[in-house]
């Protein structure tokens, strides 16, 4: 279970991305976290694994304080969540499957890993979870050799390689066409209803969070506006959410 | 409002310019062109001055009278041009910048000595070295008629013999004596390799996205940063002769000099490229539970390799130039020979040493320039199945033990003994000593800026001197413009060999050349800066010039222009930008040289340590003339790359 108590970030040049953000997220959730950009959706999802570190306010994981954690035993935390990224963040001169087994990084001992030395299982593990993403033939590719929608299933598939618990998406589809926003959203569903894994995914379109996610929660300006079911984001909670002049656009 | 449209009294704009130049036009709200005025007039004054009292041999009772005159005009035109910006006229820039302009030229041209009509008077001397270039001792006809390889030939490429090396049934292979040119291409790779070796991991610390990370990293990276540009801005043939003093005249310190001046230039330049990294896969590494040690390894290894190996290519080619005239201060390699033919008067084999530098030059250039593009376009190369291990191979094989023979053969002739760093010389402590204590007594400190401002404007007139002589050249050398008769074909190859040759040898080896002819040192040191400078700017300007983008060229030529208009309008515009910046670039890269071209008797600061502050163990003095060529150099570098990104 992760709890977000009164979460604030201020950031050094003085931009306030959150401001006071409480929230909770049961195990098995598919929760979506919607806003314009620039409401504070990466910095939210950024400090519960603390990329980013939050001025104020604490982030509990499964009874443990991610923010007062010392360095060494953020590594612990960081393994059991996953994260998906917009830009894909692959590194591109490197093959899929380097790429998908420095999802095991947290895992390994630092030593051998600096020779890309992975244990026989790391590399069984990387090739199942390639094969469920229908990459198997891909592992030897260069990563930058592949279409957009495939780098980031890569993605999650070294999010996977992580067995974690929780996978944070950062507007996994927002780089890609609507078709592939389906398939990239389904994968993560699969996870989220086969591994149990909970997915705290942020998303620009409304009628995706109707389509996949469980609840939704909406940010404004860095405030938290909403909380509840995808369904209840009715007219005036729209306006509310993405401003007056917003109308409503659906994706195939 | 704008500020043209206030009204403003042009008679106390005028009166105000007339108190403090630029005063009045910061009255008019034009702060900066004020700014700019004041700066000039004090500094073209204090230019004036100084040469008066430090060159009067030089600047006599007419050039004081000329230069003051030129002052005052700049000044009465700072008035007018008050007086008529507050009439909102405008236009006058161009006086306002000729006379500064005139003042600094004529400043440079006194004090560094040059004396053009030497060029004519002493033409026969030209004629006799041009002799001596175009036969150098390297082959010789024996009595028979047969044209044999001389005896000055193996000195520099190397014998075979007389003992064997091995009997292969009844072929014999003979031992081979390396030459001094196989001597200094040893220099080179074993310098870049050391170099490189020490450079990677420094690359890291000196880089602010990865050093930020630990706690304090900031001023670790401010401080390493600060080091490197420091030893940078020394150049190699300075470090040569402060490590000569260290282990000793010979090869090893050739490597070493090569090495101290290459890590901190391929330092920056690597630092900056892990800098300029995707930060996207840090993140996503970051984001796994890796620690900082496996974030390097995964994010930002993969990222850097080819831009790495391009610069260490990129450098490879520099430290062999370099690695040329190493030897002549530090010994070791075919610098070193030259320095014996010089001494001797023995110039057709001076030549002999030239002309192997050259095709030795030109091949790395190519080689190398090769090599970095194949490293560049090769990004999106796609490997498909599953790659075999490099230990399988049998060409991997091959290559690894061709590339260890070559290391030790190399590690072995250029002499390489880490012990003597650790045994060093006996004024060694007393030099470091030096080093640390200036020396700011104002006949010193007189002298050395003298010596540093005479090698300021000995920059700027080969500078000049070689960017004007190379424009007509680079429109011959660009493909675009030459046509395609067979005459203009040959003309684009023999200025684009022409510019190659001249480009392959280091200026320093061009001072005995001019030294020869014209007897001058200063002038000498000029005129060879000049000619690298032609073959260096020449190089880039007609590069410059093919790269220009023909679209407009079409629209002008469409509305019916004339081919003259079209180059007018349509060229012009797209080279002059480009051709300033790379003049500034020059004049930047030409101060470091002239702070050696004193070595070979070229005058400026390099003479001043080389003949006496180095002889004569004045090593406070000498630590004082390196750290003011650092300032000098770093202001430099600032600056030029300053003005060039306004240029682009």
């Amino acid at each position: 279970m992760l709890r977000v108590e009164h979460l604030s970030k201020v950031y050094p040049n003085g931009t306030q991305a959150l401001t006071d953000v409480s929230f909770q997220v049961e195990d098995g959730e598919f929760l979506a976290v919607i806003g314009l950009s620039g409401s504070g959706k990466s910095t939210l999802l950024r400090c519960i694994n603390r990329l980013i570190e939050p001025t104020s306010g604490k982030v509990i994981w499964n009874g443990q304080d991610v923010t007062a954690l010392p360095a060494s035993q953020m590594r612990q935390v960081r393994r059991q969540i996953g994260m998906v990224f917009q830009q894909f963040n692959l590194v591109k001169r490197s093959s899929v499957l380097t790429n998908v087994l420095s999802g095991r990084l947290g895992y390994v001992s630092p030593y051998t890993s600096l020779f890309n030395y992975f244990s026989a299982s790391d590399h069984q593990r990387a090739m199942d979870n390639l094969a469920q993403l229908g990459l198997a033939d891909k592992a030897h590719v260069r990563a930058d050799s592949l279409s957009g929608g495939q780098q980031q299933r890569v993605g999650i598939a070294r999010a996977l390689m992580q067995e974690p618990k929780l996978i944070l998406a950062d507007e996994p589809v927002a780089s890609l066409d609507p078709v592939l926003a389906h398939s990239i959203l389904k994968y993560l569903e699969q996870m989220n209803k086969e591994r149990k894994i909970t997915v705290l995914c942020s998303l620009h379109f409304l009628d995706l969070v109707h389509r996949y996610a469980t609840r939704a929660i909406a940010l404004k300006d860095g405030k938290l506006v909403f909380e509840g079911l995808p369904n209840e984001i009715d007219d005036a909670q729209f306006k509310a959410i993405y401003g007056q002049e917003a109308e409503r656009v659906s994706i195939v | 409002m704008t500020p043209s449209s206030q009204t403003h009294n042009p008679l106390l704009a005028a009166f105000l310019s007339f108190l403090i130049p630029g005063a009045g036009q910061v009255y008019l709200r034009e702060r900066s062109r004020g700014l700019a005025i004041l700066v000039t007039t004090l500094s073209c004054g204090a230019v004036i001055y100084w040469a008066q009292d430090n060159f009067r041999f030089a600047v006599n009772t007419n050039t004081a009278i000329l230069l003051w005159t030129l002052f005052g005009a700049f000044a009465f035109w700072n008035i007018v041009d008050a007086y008529r910006r507050a009439r909102h006229q405008t236009g006058g820039n161009l006086i306002g910048l000729l006379l500064p302009t005139a003042i600094i030229y004529i400043v440079a041209w006194q004090i560094t000595d040059i004396r053009l009509e030497r060029l004519i008077t002493r033409f026969s001397y030209a004629v006799k070295i041009w002799n001596d270039i175009i036969h150098p001792d390297l082959f010789f006809q024996d009595a028979a008629g047969n044209w044999q390889p001389s005896e000055n030939f193996g000195y520099i490429f190397g014998t075979l013999g007389p003992e064997t090396l091995a009997q292969i049934g009844a072929f014999s292979v003979p031992v081979y004596h390396a030459g001094k040119i196989v001597e200094t291409i040893a220099l080179g790779l074993m310098a870049t390799l050391l170099s490189t070796l020490l450079a990677v991991p420094l690359s890291f610390v000196a880089a602010h996205n990865i050093i930020s990370r630990v706690r304090g990293g900031t001023v670790i990276y401010y401080a390493i940063r600060t080091l490197l540009n420091i030893i940078r801005a020394v150049d190699t043939l300075i470090w040569g002769v402060i490590v000569v003093v260290w282990v000793g005249l010979g090869p090893f310190a050739g490597v070493l000099a090569l090495t101290i001046h290459s890590v901190a230039a391929l330092g920056k330049l690597f630092s900056e490229e892990v800098e300029h990294i995707d930060p996207g896969p840090i993140e996503a590494i970051t984001a796994t539970g890796a620690n900082l040690v496996q974030t390097i390894r995964y994010a930002v290894i993969p990222q850097i390799i080819p831009s790495f190996l391009a610069f260490t290519l990129l450098r490879w080619d520099i430290n062999m130039r370099s690695a040329t005239i190493v030897g002549m201060v530090a010994g070791g390699g075919i610098g070193f020979y030259i320095v014996e033919t010089l001494r001797k008067s023995a110039y057709p084999q001076y030549a002999a040493a030239l002309w192997a530098i050259a095709i030795v030059i030109m091949i790395v250039d190519f080689v190398s320039a090769r090599w970095r593009a194949r490293i560049m376009s090769g990004d999106t190369q796609i490997k498909i199945g599953t790659p075999k291990p490099f230990y399988t191979s049998l060409r991997a094989w091959l290559y690894i033990i061709l590339g260890l023979l070559a290391f030790v053969y190399c590690w072995q002739l250029s002499g390489i003994d880490f012990r003597k760093m650790f045994d060093p010389g006996p004024n060694f402590l007393a030099l470091i000593r030096g080093f640390l204590s200036f020396n700011l007594d104002p006949d010193v400190t007189d002298e050395i800026t003298r010596a540093m401002m005479q090698t300021i404007f000995q920059a700027l007139l080969a500078t000049t001197l070689g960017a004007i002589v190379a424009i007509p050249f680079s429109f011959l050398a660009a493909r675009n413009l030459t046509g395609r008769s067979r005459l203009s074909i040959w003309i684009y190859y023999l200025t684009r060999t022409l510019f190659n040759v001249l480009r392959s040898i280091e200026a320093l080896l061009y001072v005995a050349i001019f030294f020869y002819w014209v007897s001058f040192g200063d002038f000498a040191g000029m005129l060879a800066l000049a000619v690298t400078t032609f073959a260096l700017i020449g190089k880039l300007f007609s590069e410059a010039i093919e790269n220009i983008d023909t679209g407009p060229l079409e629209a002008i030529q469409a509305t019916g222009a004339t081919r003259l208009q079209a180059i007018v309008y349509g060229i012009l515009p797209q080279i002059i930008p480009p051709f300033i910046s790379y003049a500034i670039y020059q004049w930047d890269i030409n101060v470091r040289m002239a702070t050696v071209v004193g070595f070979a008797g070229g005058g400026g600061i390099g003479l001043l340590l080389y003949t006496k502050y180095f002889p004569f163990m004045s090593y406070r003095s000498a630590g004082t003339a390196v750290a003011l060529i650092v300032i000098v150099v770093a202001l430099m570098d600032f600056a030029s790359a300053k003005i060039r990104e306004k240029m682009v």
